[in-house]
């Protein structure tokens, strides 16, 4: 289904990818359990044979999610419920879902009391991160899901499953950076656009199948031209609809290094290999940047993204921010003030799922490269 | 206060003016003296910094003043011009616009030295206060995680666990601050007295069973003050206990909120209240004969600590299982429990746009309740405390269609 795919297919695939799902869950007659961005081990799911989904909202109209989430709710949340109240009502067998902020912490009783499915659960990861007792915390998250999954499976997890999944989901991250370098030297040969599209079905399709489609998009890739492109840092949560990507492309943006969830925060989640699995996934946990932004600590994301622009020396910050993600907004005001004192080029972006024209973006990206270009 | 002042007040409210005025005068007066002052959320753990002599300060609290005193709007618009969205909560923008221009309606709060924010309670307190934290230049930040307290025995033992261990850290945090050993015998004292002034305001609040009530829900939020911020102070407990004994007074007298033939519809009050409504609103009621009792906000300091337990593990089981944090079901299951217990027969239920916390969850909760209740629901949208989002004849006119429905559905009391 997903093992041969070509850069267009992937495009083609990321805008909307469920139908591929639906017509992959008909012919292996397995399972999807959809899950929300926060930290949740897909490795585990997977490990049960079933198919982990990370849900990425819908650009499709709002319907039903009004009536049950207020207008100044974030686009993530409102078009996510959407997703599942209007347009893959029968896809998803389960969900796990996480609470990492005002907006989610009721998202999974409201989802549970509205959406039809046999399974929820709630993924409960620890909203401080700097103590023992999370770390803790995290380990006993991992057995009670494990636990939760078996009981829904009617299935044991056998003496390879976690680790042949881990393995999956590994290879699929050393694949995807790979993949990333490369475009970085060679932004025309793999534009931004097809790089995030990648990375994004990575976190909605089988990985192993996909994997076998990466590789060959990484061996059919031909060295590009750089010159004419502008380096560029992305940072945010995620960066919806995908069609910004292409705005990028379009103006010659090439973004060489983010902190995006659909991004850097996903690739730099390799598990160790080890004895014990499940503590290795624990010790991830802590390793890679947490999606949740209530862990935010701006003095921290300023020194990343700093470190970013000099190490990659990229001419220019693009920060996306979700309309009505509150916690961006605590942290916005500051962060852009750091990035002016340090003199970094910083630009805003702010999206909805349901932003249907760029124009307004085009025209405000055009202005601030032409801004940059003397620097 | 003159005494002609003094003279017009009732004995708690007297009480509870000394109170306050002590509490923010010993504040300032620590904060000369070196001693430690810790911003804290209104759901917090407040008795282990009582225990260990630490201020604690409650910026919600302040923000309030200002927002009853209609300042709201204008501080909120003060803060977006310095880059912050109109819609974060109105405490948060108040505060914010606090710390920029040192503008308030009262003598302010003294400067913190360290943060403990609960999520128990939201998410927004801990953003807001890793902005003041930085502000501070990277003061001490403690999150105490609460994880939401779902319906699980085996996840609740665990929940309740973790809890205890955040506490145990919060503790070698304070010792570490203070350079001092942490005394659990004066924690238990201090548990002692939140847990009495715990059932003695839990008394009060329940005191709107009557009928007719001698208590709106406006009475209630003001009294809800003192045990916000004293918890744990055998003067909270004296404040409550006179409370007690006025009100009980006026219901042995027969004396109701509106009198007892008028007492037409009692109302439940979903979400926080509008601050710059209060008495508005309150006037507008009682011209239909109804009246607000009661809500699950006023209840979330109803604590019921057990003092036979392990104090950590009592404060963490209360702490993680306010209605704020526990799944939606079992928030109904609290509210239609409120609507039993004082024969309530209508329910405003307000959409804030300041408090995404408590907000979101209204339309799926308003849906359960009408279903179980039989009673009609008024949604509405506003914000607690920013007045450019309130519209006077839009809610005016939604009040008065609410009351005909409810005449026409005959649910009028009496
Ligand atoms: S963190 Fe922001 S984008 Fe994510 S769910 Fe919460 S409000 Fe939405
Ligand atoms: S009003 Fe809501 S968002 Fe604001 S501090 Fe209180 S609970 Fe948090």
């Amino acid at each position: 289904m997903w093992e041969d795919m070509s850069l267009e297919d992937v495009v083609r695939c990321a805008s909307d990818p469920y139908p591929s799902i639906r017509e992959w869950k008909r012919k292996s007659g397995k399972k999807v359990i959809g899950t929300t961005f926060a930290d949740v081990p897909e490795e585990v799911i997977q490990a049960f044979d079933i198919l982990p989904v990370t849900l990425m909202g819908t650009t499709k109209p709002l319907k039903r999610a009004q009536a049950l989430l207020p207008d100044n709710a974030c686009s993530l949340a409102r078009s996510n419920l959407e997703l599942v109240l209007s347009y893959e009502t029968d896809l998803f067998d389960g969900f796990v879902l996480p609470q990492v902020c005002d907006t989610t912490q009721h998202m999974s009783d409201i989802w549970r009391i509205n959406v039809k499915a046999d399974y929820f659960e709630s993924f409960l990861a620890p909203r401080q991160v700097d103590r023992p007792s999370a770390k803790y915390w995290v380990r006993k998250e991992i057995d009670r899901l494990i636990d939760s999954l078996k009981n829904f499976s009617g299935k044991d997890l056998g003496p390879t499953d976690l680790k042949r999944s881990v393995e999956i989901h590994n290879e699929n991250k050393r694949l995807l950076k790979e993949i990333y370098s490369i475009k970085n030297e060679n932004p025309s040969s793999v534009s931004s656009k097809e790089f995030f599209s990648m990375v994004k079905i990575s976190q909605q399709v089988d990985k192993g199948e996909f994997n076998r489609s990466l590789k060959k998009i990484k061996d059919s890739l031909k060295p590009g031209k750089k010159e004419g492109y502008i380096d560029v840092i992305l940072c945010g949560i995620t960066c919806e609809p995908i069609e910004i990507y292409g705005l990028f492309d379009e103006l010659k943006l090439n973004v060489i290094a983010d902190n995006l969830l659909i991004g850097s925060r996903y690739l730099e989640g390799e598990v160790e290999d080890g004895e014990d699995l499940i503590d290795k996934l624990t010790e991830r946990h802590f390793k890679r940047g947490f999606f949740s932004p209530i862990h935010g600590n701006v003095f921290a994301e300023f020194e990343q993204i700093k470190k970013l622009y000099k190490e990659k020396n990229a001419k220019a910050v693009i920060y996306v921010h979700i309309e009505f993600c509150e916690s961006q907004e605590y942290d916005l005001p500051d962060l852009k003030r750091m990035m002016k004192q340090e003199g970094i080029p910083m630009h805003v972006i702010e999206t909805e799922y349901q932003t249907t024209s760029l124009s307004h973006i085009r025209t405000r990206l055009q202005a601030f490269i032409e801004s940059i270009k003397g620097i | 206060m003159s005494e002609k002042q003094k003279k017009e007040m009732t004995k708690s409210q007297i009480l509870s003016k000394e109170i306050t005025e002590e509490y923010l005068e010993e504040a300032f007066r620590a904060k000369k003296e070196g001693r430690i002052v810790c911003y804290t959320t209104a759901i917090s753990p407040v008795e282990i910094l009582v225990a260990h002599d630490i201020i604690p300060i409650y910026p919600e609290n302040h923000s309030v003043a200002n927002l009853v005193a209609k300042k709201g709007a204008e501080m909120c618009s003060f803060v977006e011009g310095l880059g912050y969205s109109s819609h974060l909560c109105a405490y948060a923008r108040c505060d914010l616009a606090y710390r920029a221009t040192g503008r308030t309606v009262t003598r302010g709060i003294p400067e913190p030295d360290m943060f403990l924010a609960c999520n128990a309670q939201c998410f927004t307190l801990t953003k807001w206060f890793e902005v003041l934290s930085r502000k501070g230049g990277g003061l001490p930040l403690f999150v105490f995680d609460t994880p939401q307290y779902i319906r699980d025995r085996r996840a609740r033992e665990e929940i309740v666990k973790y809890c205890v261990m955040q506490l145990k850290e919060l503790i070698a945090l304070i010792e570490d601050l203070t350079k001092r050993k942490f005394d659990y015998d004066r924690l238990r004292e201090v548990l002692k007295y939140s847990r009495e002034a715990s059932l003695l305001y839990r008394r009060f609040l329940d005191m709107a069973q009557y009928k007719p009530s001698p208590i709106s829900i406006f009475d209630a939020l003001i009294g809800m003050a003192i045990t916000v911020y004293r918890r744990g102070t055998p003067q909270c407990v004296e404040y409550y206990r006179t409370l007690c004994d006025e009100i009980q007074e006026k219901v042995e007298k027969g004396i109701g909120v509106l009198p007892k033939e008028k007492e037409r519809f009692r109302l439940y009050w979903e979400n926080l209240p509008i601050w710059y409504k209060f008495s508005d609103h309150a006037k507008l009621l009682s011209s239909y004969g109804a009246v607000i009792l009661t809500s699950l906000y006023v209840h979330a300091w109803s604590f019921e600590f057990d003092l036979d337990k392990d104090p950590l593990y009592t404060l963490s089981e209360n702490y993680v299982s306010r209605f704020s944090n526990v799944t939606l079901e079992e928030r109904v299951d609290m509210a239609l429990e409120l609507f039993e217990r004082y024969s309530l027969n209508g329910m405003l239920m307000f959409m804030n746009r300041s408090c995404k916390a408590v907000s979101f969850a209204v339309p799926t909760l308003k849906e359960i309740l009408t279903k179980r209740t039989g009673i009609p629901a008024l949604v509405f949208e506003s914000d607690m405390g920013d007045q450019r989002f309130y519209s006077e004849t839009q809610i005016r006119t939604r009040i008065e269609a609410y009351f005909e429905t409810l005449e026409k559905l005959n649910l009028a009391r009496g």
